[in-house]
């Protein structure tokens, strides 16, 4: 459990809600493959004292990923990752079109015409590849 | 719930309190924000009975403060308050004849989650030390709540980081906290609700999460809208 509770600390900003963040973080890991479908998710006590986040935050964010199906409890079971193929895909396409909403935000706003991005983003692939 | 409704506290001629209302709730962590000399802490004082006020009321449960409340809600000052060549030990015993409700399995997690050493003086120890016997003396008691009077205030970052760990932990959960503090960022993440005390009065009271929601502030961020506006 160690290595896990290393894992948890997640630096938070002061702007956005707290539990929005705490779900934004599970989506990524699931994203990652770090969660996957059926694995159980630590009960919200643990996950306060994890993330050092009051354990309201902690309940807030478990009730917006019961809402989003993105987490299934039953009575008396600790909370697990859906089942739900169809979930886990849009999470992973909602961070994807987050991801590049936000690069094509930044590089539009100093004017990067389409087609050099799209060779700048080739090349980086190539290396990033590469370095693997 | 902890009600204080309208108060009014004086100095001599001096108004420090003037009309001051607002609520802490069981099982969330209010934060009495404000600049030093607000009377902040006169307010705890006032909610303990430690000090008489002119006017207005308190309320712990919907009912007046007496001598059985002090059960219920404990006050964690900044200072001392054992005597200073009793050892940790003996304010433990002290406590525990003074609060039916002493809890010293809580006491005993809280001594080796904060590594205290039970036998040490409490004169001996430094002022990040004090401030934790101080807190586990306090949370060591089953009470609904409890004040907490600037517990991060000149204390080094990793005692500051410990002590706000407990704040995520069972120790506080389902409780009603109500702290005072300037250092704000150290708990930002941990608050439920502000209330802002500024002249004397209520500024603002608010839910960290709605404003973070809703105008995408920090708390830091209505601070600053309010004392510089």
């Amino acid at each position: 459990m160690g290595c896990e509770q290393e894992n948890m600390a997640i630096q938070f900003n002061n702007r956005d809600p707290v539990y929005v963040q705490v779900v934004h973080y599970f989506k990524m890991r699931i994203a990652r493959g770090f969660l996957q479908s059926g694995d159980v998710i630590p009960s919200r006590r643990e996950l306060a004292n994890q993330m050092k986040i009051n354990p309201n935050t902690a309940q807030r964010a478990y009730k917006e990923m019961e809402e989003e199906g993105l987490i299934k409890t039953e009575k008396n079971q600790p909370s697990q990752v859906t089942h739900d193929q169809a979930v886990l895909a849009k999470v992973r396409n909602e961070l994807i079109d987050e991801a590049v909403t936000q690069f094509v935000d930044s590089i539009k706003s100093i004017n990067v015409p389409l087609e050099d991005a799209k060779k700048l983003i080739e090349k980086r692939y190539g290396e990033e590849e590469g370095e693997r | 719930m902890i009600e204080v409704k309208e108060i009014i506290k004086r100095f001599g001629r001096k108004t420090v309190l003037d009309g001051v209302s607002f609520t802490a709730e069981k099982g969330q962590i209010t934060c009495l924000i404000g600049v030093n000399g607000m009377g902040k802490t006169t307010i705890m004082n006032a909610i303990m009975r430690l000090t008489p006020i002119q006017d207005g009321e308190i309320l712990v449960d919907g009912k007046e403060v007496t001598k059985d409340t002090f059960e219920k809600i404990v006050f964690i000052p900044d200072a001392t308050i054992m005597l200073p060549n009793f050892t940790i030990d003996q304010a433990m015993d002290f406590m525990n004849d003074f609060y039916q409700n002493w809890n010293q399995k809580r006491a005993d997690e809280m001594l080796s989650f904060f590594k205290l050493n039970r036998a040490d003086k409490i004169s001996s120890l430094s002022k990040g030390n004090t401030a934790k016997v101080n807190l586990m003396l306090g949370l060591a008691v089953d009470a609904d709540y409890i004040l907490m009077d600037e517990p991060f205030s000149g204390i080094d970052i990793f005692s500051r980081e410990q002590i706000a760990e407990v704040f995520t932990s069972h120790l506080i959960e389902d409780r009603g906290v109500l702290i005072t503090t300037h250092e704000i960022s150290d708990i930002e993440h941990l608050i439920d609700k502000v209330v802002l005390l500024n002249d004397g009065q209520i500024q603002k009271e608010f839910m960290t999460e709605e404003v973070r929601e809703n105008e995408g502030k920090s708390v830091i961020d209505v601070l600053r809208e309010v004392y510089f506006q």
